[in-house]
């Protein structure tokens, strides 16, 4: 197990090498002059060339990915060159948030989706399953923006009863509660669907198969039949699942964020990139691309523990 | 295409705006929202009204200007002189003036602050704005004297702008590259209390001042704690000032603007001589934009009066000229000789300047096709401004391809010479002031990104700008919007209007608008609970 996690572990190196490239790749081809939009549009050439000087813009391309990993080795990822302020400061001023809004949504979204899953399995065919299935699709097919505006709608405006524009306190606080109840209800709600629909495919499977049969006949209780010996099986797949679909989570995390100007990761990111924020935008990448890297790796431990026939592989 | 999520909620909205109850924000700070934040509030470091519209309330400047953004008022001067050569002005500076910190403010910081603005030393990009400067300097305790090399006429109005803010030298000093980012102590009304970036900044009562400018009933502010939060989904922020979850804004879109006025005890307000207008320029040096025929069938084609319309949903003003009817020396009789919309004409004189339609229906001439590129920034309004006008001028066989760029990119792309015209929007204080940015020959490439060089152009503007008597000015102004005016270099669209929003939390909100400050300085507002 041990060496499965560190196999993993090792893995995850040259993975983070590569979007630091891409990453920083990816920022240099953009067609934007961050020299220029500082300058503002009314600047003369002399004013922005002397601001990409003081940016260190000016420097070869390799001279300037070369400082940057060595400052990244030490643990430094610049200062953002817009309001100087370090990038890890806005990082750890960030993730706080993002992470408590995921968490606020995973935490329902991942119950109800199984839930409706292994309902939907064990009714199969029934009205309650197309039921379960027809929401489940529609939750796959709504656009986060536009679920989070139709709560803000009725919840925020129509009937009045909760905020929505912005973190409103700690989460332990009672005003943090409330503001973080739209926002969570819209990132987890296109997590919802996904998991219904892949519990439901495999405790099908589950279901018919010969120990279940056998713990019928055994005489045991549906709900033991279900939860212990079907569901445990059929989490799996649906583990690597949710394992994939947090990724996308981060994705909708940004949108989510933007709508409900809640002050996280994504929100940041959004923000480094429009205003050309080289070395914030570049740090937002690479912590959201290592969440998604460690988040794959829990997966694959997780995957392990639940099913020891992969530790060898 | 307006964004679908705008109609929608906009339409839901207006029809259920009257089963909404008075709810969430009962408590003391006044909230007012916006789209964007600055990237800092170092008044010399940064030209985004973002941050102006906040620079006004932290701090004061020598001048202010009233509310019909022509007449000068008293501000940290109480009085003022201009010699006869008009290079040396002397201000009275008041002396019941106080930091946020409490401690009084001395002629020494304002003379700091003003020599930190325009020494070229620190590379600002705003300060240019404050003329020929020979020296500043103190005589006594409460004068100061201000010198240039040589007239400057706009110097008054620059000196209101934020750019030209009094700051506490100890505070810049102690600070340094993080003055504005960590902190900051001004004079103004309100005071600096936290800002986290992208989201909200956070200010106080200045519990000193009591020398707010004579524009306002109350010189002294009224709210203790005022909250600029930014809400970058403009949806978001509708429904936010509807839901009363805020209490002020001037983003609102404009869609919404008009479901905003029938909600009982919510105040719209417009300003009326505000500043922020839209055009297009051509670069006239390039192939089809060179020819005057082409500009000015442009300008004749362009239906601006169905742009200010549609676009801004009623709520635009067409711009009858080069500047806004608005702006100090704005010249009535140049914009009579504005082209009026007249597609016929404009297919009239095509014909007549060579440029014949083509099998296609686009017009050509000596093998070569009436065809030209317009960049600009990807906005809320540039795209339905742009598609406006390629349909106006395809009716006529011109042919305006559209590249829009988003923001990150698109200052960058309007540096270069790749394309034949722009679509720009732009506040401005003085015609002076616009018309020196856009067309001295220095100013090419940017901002004169029409690549208009002209030594007449170039000695009227300086005429202008060196004119000690205001007649002379408005003189050598009027030649300059005639001779711009008569040679089509812009195709002038709209003037972008300000319309201030509260909920009936809030009292005493008056649009006022200086350099894109919905608020300016935020007086004589008012909680009502």
């Amino acid at each position: 197990m041990l060496k499965h996690t560190l196999q993993r572990l090792l893995l995850v190196l040259p993975v983070l090498l590569g979007v630091l490239l891409i990453g920083f790749l990816l920022m240099q081809v953009v067609p934007t002059d961050p020299a220029q939009v500082r300058a503002g549009p009314t600047a003369t050439q002399d004013v922005v060339q002397a601001i990409r000087q003081e940016l260190g813009l000016d420097q070869p391309l390799w001279k300037q990915f070369a400082i940057y990993i060595g400052r990244l080795a030490q643990g430094d990822l610049g200062v953002s060159i817009i309001n100087n302020v370090p990038v890890t400061q806005e990082l750890g001023n960030t993730i706080g948030p993002t992470l408590e809004l995921m968490l606020a949504s995973l935490v329902w979204a991942i119950p109800l989706g199984m839930f409706l899953g292994t309902v939907g399995a064990y009714y199969r065919g029934s009205l309650i399953d197309r039921a379960i299935m027809a929401v489940s699709v529609a939750g796959v097919s709504l656009p986060v923006f536009f679920l989070g505006l139709g709560l803000i709608w009725l919840f925020g405006f129509y009937y009045p009863i909760l905020p929505f524009t912005g973190r409103t306190g700690p989460l332990w606080t009672w005003e943090g509660i409330q503001g973080i109840i739209l926002p969570a209800i819209t990132l987890g709600g296109v997590f919802v669907g996904p998991v219904a629909r892949m519990t439901r495919t495999s405790v099908l499977d589950e279901l018919g198969a010969d120990h279940v049969r056998t713990a019928r006949a055994k005489g045991l209780s549906e709900s033991r039949v279900v939860l212990r010996h079907t569901l445990r099986n059929a989490l799996v797949p649906v583990v690597t699942l949710i394992g994939l679909q947090i990724g996308f989570l981060l994705g909708g995390a940004v949108v989510t964020e933007t709508v409900f100007s809640w002050p996280g990761i994504g929100r940041l990111a959004v923000g480094a990139i429009l205003s050309s924020d080289l070395p914030m935008a570049q740090g937002t990448i690479i912590m959201l691309s290592l969440g998604f890297i460690l988040v794959n790796l829990a997966v694959d431990v997780l995957y392990a523990v639940l099913d020891p026939r992969v530790r060898g592989t | 295409m307006l964004k679908l999520s705008t109609l929608l909620l906009a339409g839901a909205a207006a029809a259920s705006f009257a089963a909404v109850p008075a709810v969430a924000q009962q408590k003391a700070p006044l909230s007012i929202l916006r789209v964007i934040d600055a990237d800092n509030y170092d008044p010399i470091r940064t030209t985004a009204t973002a941050a102006a519209e906040v620079m006004y309330m932290l701090a004061d400047t020598l001048v202010t200007v009233d509310f019909d953004m022509k007449t000068i008022k008293p501000g940290l001067a109480e009085s003022w002189t201009v010699s006869p050569e008009g290079t040396t002005y002397t201000f009275k500076i008041r002396k019941d003036v106080k930091f946020c910190d409490g401690r009084p403010m001395t002629i020494d910081d304002v003379v700091y602050s003003l020599k930190r603005w325009t020494d070229p030393a620190n590379k600002s990009p705003v300060s240019f704005r404050g003329g020929p400067v020979k020296d500043i300097r103190a005589d006594g305790d409460s004068t100061l004297i201000y010198e240039l090399k040589e007239p400057y006429s706009d110097l008054m109005f620059q000196l209101a702008l934020s750019f030209a803010s009094v700051v506490d030298k100890a505070i810049v000093e102690k600070l340094g590259p993080n003055f504005g980012v960590q902190g900051f102590n001004g004079t103004g009304p309100y005071c600096w209390s936290k800002w986290t970036p992208r989201q909200e900044l956070v200010l106080k009562k200045n519990p000193h001042y009591s020398w707010g400018p004579p524009i306002y009933k109350d010189p002294k502010p009224q709210i203790d704690e005022i909250v600029w939060k930014v809400i970058p989904e403009s949806n978001t922020l509708m429904a936010a000032i509807q839901a009363k979850q805020a209490d002020v804004t001037y983003y609102m879109p404009y869609i919404a603007l008009d479901t905003m006025q029938r909600i009982p005890g919510m105040t719209v307000q417009r300003q009326e001589n505000y500043i922020y207008d839209v055009f297009m320029g051509f670069k006239v040096d390039k192939p089809v934009a060179s020819d005057k025929a082409i500009r000015e069938a442009a300008n004749m084609a362009t239906n601006k009066e169905a742009i200010a319309k549609a676009i801004f949903f009623g709520k635009g003003q067409t711009l009858p000229s080069l500047l806004n009817p608005a702006v100090v020396d704005y010249d009535k009789s140049s914009a009579d000789k504005m082209p009026k919309y007249d597609p016929a004409g404009a297919a009239k004189l095509l014909d007549a300047a060579g440029w014949k339609p083509g099998s296609d229906g686009i017009r050509e001439k000596d093998g070569q096709k009436a065809t030209f590129t317009v960049y600009g920034i990807r906005n809320d309004s540039n795209p339905r401004i742009a598609e406006a006008m390629q349909a106006d001028l395809r009716k006529v066989g011109i042919d305006m391809k559209i590249q829009l760029w988003d923001a990150t990119v698109a200052w960058g792309k309007l540096a270069t010479q790749e394309f034949d015209a722009f679509l720009m929007s732009y506040p401005y204080v003085t015609a002076t002031e616009a018309m020196s940015l856009y067309f001295r020959s220095q100013q090419a490439p940017t901002p004169n990104r029409m690549n208009w060089k002209d030594p007449k152009t170039d000695e009227l503007l300086k005429a202008a700008s060196m004119a000690t008597d205001a007649d002379k000015r408005k003189q050598a102004l009027a030649e300059v919007q005639t001779q711009l005016t008569e040679a089509n270099v812009w195709v002038p669209l709209v003037s972008q209007p300000l319309w201030v929003v509260a909920t009936d939390r809030v009292e005493g909100a008056r649009a006022h608008g200086l350099y894109g400050a919905g608020l300016y300085k935020g007086l004589d507002l008012k909680l009502k609970r």
